[in-house]
């Protein structure tokens, strides 16, 4: 039997599950299909199950480095890899129930299989075993499919030697070397996190800095601080090809036309990601397609094909489980009939949970610069925050950069301790349009890392009082 | 003083009259009200008198000429020595230039003496009159004079309608029409030049008038106190709105000279409809590009309103008739500006005030009694007529004066409560309209002088005779539907006032009275008032207390008191 719905989501990530929720408080009768637990990657295998990994390598750091200068003695500290893991794992596990159980509570309905297009309103759910277990038919689909790492040819993942996130993260040994091939935020959590537990990491970029979407001189910071913990980092260096031999890789890479050859025991691809496009309808149905995403108009998220939306990872970058979740609100939203404004994708931040954090929205100083503003630009390094002392974080500033001709917020960036946490202030400001004036006249709590962004913006101007 | 006799208008849709007969000839002295000649419309016959004392000089048109209304027909002479010097060499004769626009007593008046100008054509620029203080701009609602005609001094050269009133523009002096600069139905601000005018030799020759010497109306009213002139209205300053505009905002409004009423017009896209940097941008590089015209006149709907602003939407939402009535069943109509205004108003009453209507009976049967009793000697005696209205109007003002409340206005979180009474009459105009003149210091004005002012405003309504000062300014607003049978109504409150009071119409009802303790049906004429008021100023309490004060100060009318 046909079961009939107004609003049939395929894929129940941050995007998935987010939009079926809301679009049945909007009174719409909801399925959301997916044949993995709810959460998608970002609570199964991205988001989450990497923030506690990370936490563990950060109180670990913590400990075995730090415990002095806080006149703590500990001796024989001492981690179990699996027991790190598992930990990571049965956060993931929990936080995916409890997403099903939302879900329902939300009386959206949740079918597990895999969800086939067959028409421009009908979806064709299969179990594992391929049989058809449902037919649905829906006045509008979404599709939320999402992105999953991306796979080069010459970097041939065999899922154990050279591996993507998703193995990296659920590892049985430690591995000894590690390569990390890319410099994104992901690359960078893997290569911080192994690093902390004594791995021996090396990083390969090919772009002229690590993360290559911040500013340069957040990006050259965090490069100083992660050689000083033996992570070695090559930039503007291109991969030739990643090859098994034996019990190691070897990767050829190639530095401004100097060839060289590392080894390790495992290779991560962190070279970004592809949208989840293949195999359920897309091409039948004539959805077109750009750069192996959903090709869409950004005020609806419609596809070519009336009625058929994309939200998320699935329709390009930025790649971001928020993203994903505010384009698929705003989605519903609007076929609810709302009043709802465009995203403003300059104000969406971007956070690398590695240690010194790194958080930014907005354009980079570089970025500012291209695009013709002339800027001001006001920095405040939390060497000088009291707060920053007091805890014992004193790596990393706040740099925000203003239009010097309207006073606009073009961008922020935090490098240090809590900078994604710190990063919301500034996403309000920005938004809300606030100038520097609205941050300085803000009154700022004391003692706080926060006070930093008030200095940073008062600096731009010429009026900051610690520095 | 040279007087111009125009053809009269004797209604709306008159566009034109015959003289049927002259009852003067150049040289006559003739006495005011006196008939100077008879005319035939299309509509009417009547005889129309003089406006003063004086002496014809000169008869324009013959008997049976069909003219224009509005054009000058005759002329007559006040001064009489004027008179007969005028007649024979008109260009000697010396006198101090009066620029006038209208006549009026709130008007400053020029009056300055002439430089004597050299014998040689002239022309002389005619601006756009400033109708009042916070009047920016005027609407050229039609031309009296082609380009080519004579036009007398003082004679109608074009007719105008401003935000606040519809008034015609008398030429500044005599000569001929050269240039007209704006076109009929164009709207420009105040002090520009919409046309010039060629004129002959020096006694002739009126001063330019520059923009900065435009006559204007001195008018004192709450209104002007708050308008701002367009300079101090460009300083962006938030308070000035209830809408939220982003600090980033207000700074591109800031340097890129954005005024702050054209922020208001900015539809925004942001969250509430908020205007957000990408829409100020929009704008500004539109109105770079000459898609937007600024016109700094913009301001006058901001500049009156102290209220909260809502966006206004004047009409439903545009349905495709086109289509749908494609028989022709539907006529389109495009709305005066006297009904463009009075949507406006309503809505933007509508939008501010909270209103609420409080109803009471009134027994009206003393002053029926009296009105029975002395209506025929009262008009012989006085030249008006005796109405219910009046004593409406001389109740009400003695409310207010107990209830001062009630004669205030709302700005912000300030109550500005008037010490004077303006008194606001509700004019019907044919075929389709509304105009709401005040008489002013009501408060002290006795039962006869209300009763005059009543007919005056309402006389000046219908001839189009107001001038800005009249309908601004008002403090209390009375309605008098009773004149077409409504028994009562729920009033719109004229904005920025707080009440309105409704006059129903007097009807003679059975009702229940007491007789030495005993009750009794008798019959008695009865008039319903109501009182709409906002109730963010005016709670229940003071609006029937205001009510029944009226009611009272009605039903014991005592004759012996009235003075």
């Amino acid at each position: 039997m046909i079961k009939q719905y107004d609003i049939a989501i395929l894929g129940g990530g941050p995007g998935g599950y987010v939009t079926a929720i809301r679009s049945a408080q909007l009174g719409f009768k909801t399925v959301v299909i997916d044949k993995e637990n709810l959460g998608g990657i970002c609570l199964n295998w991205g988001c989450i199950p990497t923030k506690s990994l990370l936490r563990n390598a950060d109180i670990y750091d913590t400990i075995k480095n730090h415990s002095e200068d806080f006149g703590i003695t500990v001796k024989g500290v001492e981690f179990d890899f699996n027991k790190v893991i598992k930990r990571s794992r049965d956060i993931s596990d929990k936080i995916t129930k409890n997403v099903e159980l939302l879900v329902k509570k939300n009386k959206v309905d949740r079918i597990r299989g895999f969800g086939k297009l067959i028409s421009k309103n009908q979806i064709s759910v299969f179990d594992n075993t391929g049989k058809e277990t449902d037919v649905i038919e829906a006045s509008k689909i979404i599709i939320a499919t999402g992105a999953r790492p991306r796979i080069l040819p010459n970097i041939p993942v065999d899922h154990n030697m050279i591996i993507t996130s998703t193995e990296a993260m659920n590892l049985k040994d430690q591995p000894k070397e590690l390569i990390v091939i890319g410099g994104g935020a992901i690359g960078i959590e893997f290569a911080y996190f192994y690093s902390v537990f004594g791995t021996k990491v090396t990083i390969i970029e090919m772009m002229d800095q690590i993360l290559p979407v911040e500013d340069k001189e957040v990006a050259d910071l965090l490069a100083k601080s992660f050689k000083k913990r033996g992570i070695e980092i090559f930039t503007s260096t291109v991969v030739e090809k990643a090859e098994v031999k034996g019990k190691k890789v070897i990767v050829t890479i190639n530095q401004n036309g100097e060839k060289k050859e590392l080894k390790a025991d495992k290779v991560l691809s962190a070279i970004g990601v592809t949208g989840n496009i293949e195999g359920f309808g897309l091409e039948e149905l004539g959805i077109e397609i750009f750069k192996n995403h959903i090709k869409v108009d950004r005020n609806s998220y419609e596809t070519n094909v009336p009625g058929i939306y994309a939200i998320g990872d699935v329709n390009g970058p930025p790649w971001l489980a928020h993203v994903a979740s505010a384009e698929g609100l705003y989605c519903i939203e609007k076929i609810k009939g709302l009043h709802v404004t465009p995203l403003e994708y300059d104000n969406i931040p971007g956070c690398t949970y590695c240690q010194p954090q790194v958080a930014s929205i907005g354009l980079t100083e570089q970025k500012a610069k291209e695009k013709g503003y002339e800027v001001k630009i006001g920095k405040f390094p939390f060497m000088a925050s009291g707060k920053a002392f007091a805890v014992g974080e004193r790596e990393g500033f706040v740099k925000i950069i203003f239009d010097a001709k309207y006073g606009e917020i073009l961008g922020a960036h935090i490098i240090g301790a809590e900078a994604t946490e710190l990063i919301g202030e500034l996403g309000i400001a920005k938004s809300l349009e606030a100038t520097y004036e609205s941050i300085v006249k803000t009154v700022h709590a004391h003692p706080t890392l926060s006070e930093s962004i008030m200095e940073a913006a008062a600096q731009a101007y010429g009026e900051a009082i610690h520095i | 003083m040279k007087i111009e006799i125009p053809m009269p208008k004797m209604g709306e849709s008159v566009m034109e009259g015959t003289i049927v007969k002259w009852y003067k000839k150049p040289g006559d002295s003739v006495k005011k009200d006196e008939t100077l000649f008879e005319i035939s419309t299309d509509k009417v016959d009547t005889e129309v008198p003089s406006p003063a004392d004086g002496i014809v000089t000169e008869l324009l048109f013959p008997e049976g000429d069909t003219v224009d209304v509005g054009k000058t027909v005759a002329y007559l002479e006040t001064d009489s020595t004027a008179a007969s010097i005028a007649k024979s060499t008109p260009a000697k004769v010396k006198e101090e230039k009066v620029v006038e626009i209208e006549e009026s007593e709130n008007m400053v008046v020029q009056t300055e003496s002439v430089k004597p100008v050299e014998v040689s054509d002239s022309l002389i620029d005619i601006p756009m009159p400033k109708m009042g203080e916070s009047v920016m701009d005027g609407t050229i609602i039609k031309w009296y004079k082609k380009i080519g005609d004579t036009v007398k001094k003082d004679e109608t050269i074009f007719e105008i309608s401003t935000d606040k009133v519809d008034t015609e523009v008398p030429s500044p002096s005599e000569g001929i029409l050269v240039e007209i600069l704006v076109g009929e139905q164009v709207t420009v601000e105040v002090g520009t030049i919409c046309g010039r005018l060629s004129v002959h030799g020096a006694a002739h020759a009126a001063p330019k008038i520059e923009s900065e010497k435009i006559p204007e109306y001195k008018d004192d009213s709450m209104h002007s106190m708050i308008a701002k002139s367009v300079d101090e209205a460009s300083e962006v300053k938030s308070n000035e709105s209830s809408k939220f505009y982003s600090p980033l905002v207000l700074n591109i409004a800031r340097a890129e000279k954005v005024g702050f009423d054209e922020l208001e017009k900015i539809s925004g896209t942001g969250t509430s409809g908020r205007v957000t940097k990408n829409d100020i941008l929009n704008y500004i590089s539109k109105r770079n590009k000459g898609e937007v015209t600024v016109s700094k006149t913009d301001i006058k709907e901001e500049v009156f309103s102290t209220e909260v602003k809502s966006t206004i939407v004047y009409s439903a939402p545009k349905k495709d008739f086109d289509s749908s009535y494609v028989s022709g069943g539907v006529e389109r109509i495009p709305m005066d500006n006297i009904r463009q205004r009075i949507m406006k108003h309503m809505i933007n009453s509508r939008d501010t005030s909270v209103h609420v209507t409080a109803l009471m009976e009134v027994d009206m049967t003393r002053i029926y009694n009296y009105i029975q009793k002395n209506k025929d000697s009262f008009s012989r005696k006085e030249g008006i007529k005796l109405t219910y209205m009046s004593f409406v109007a001389h109740a009400s003002v003695r409310a207010l004066k107990e209830f001062p409340i009630v004669n205030s206005t709302v700005e912000g979180t300030t109550i500005l409560q008037k010490r004077f009474i303006n008194l606001g009459i509700a004019v019907a105009l044919e075929p389709n309209g509304l105009i709401v003149p005040n008489i002013k210091n009501a408060q002290d004005k006795n039962l006869l002088g209300i009763a005059r002012g009543i007919v005056d405003v309402a006389e000046r309504s219908r001839t189009k005779k107001l001038t800005p000062d009249d309908i601004s300014g008002g403090t209390f607003t009375i309605t008098n539907y009773g004149v077409f049978g409504t028994l009562f109504g729920t009033p719109i409150i004229n904005q920025p006032e707080v009440a309105i009071l409704g006059v129903g119409a007097v009807v003679k009802k059975p009702v229940v009275v007491e007789v030495d303790g005993m009750d009794t049906i008798a019959i008695k004429p009865i008039m319903y008032l109501t009182l709409a008021h906002d109730h963010r100023l005016v709670d229940g309490m003071v609006g029937g207390r205001f009510l029944k004060s009226i009611k009272d100060t009605l039903e014991k009318f005592d004759e012996k008191t009235l003075n």
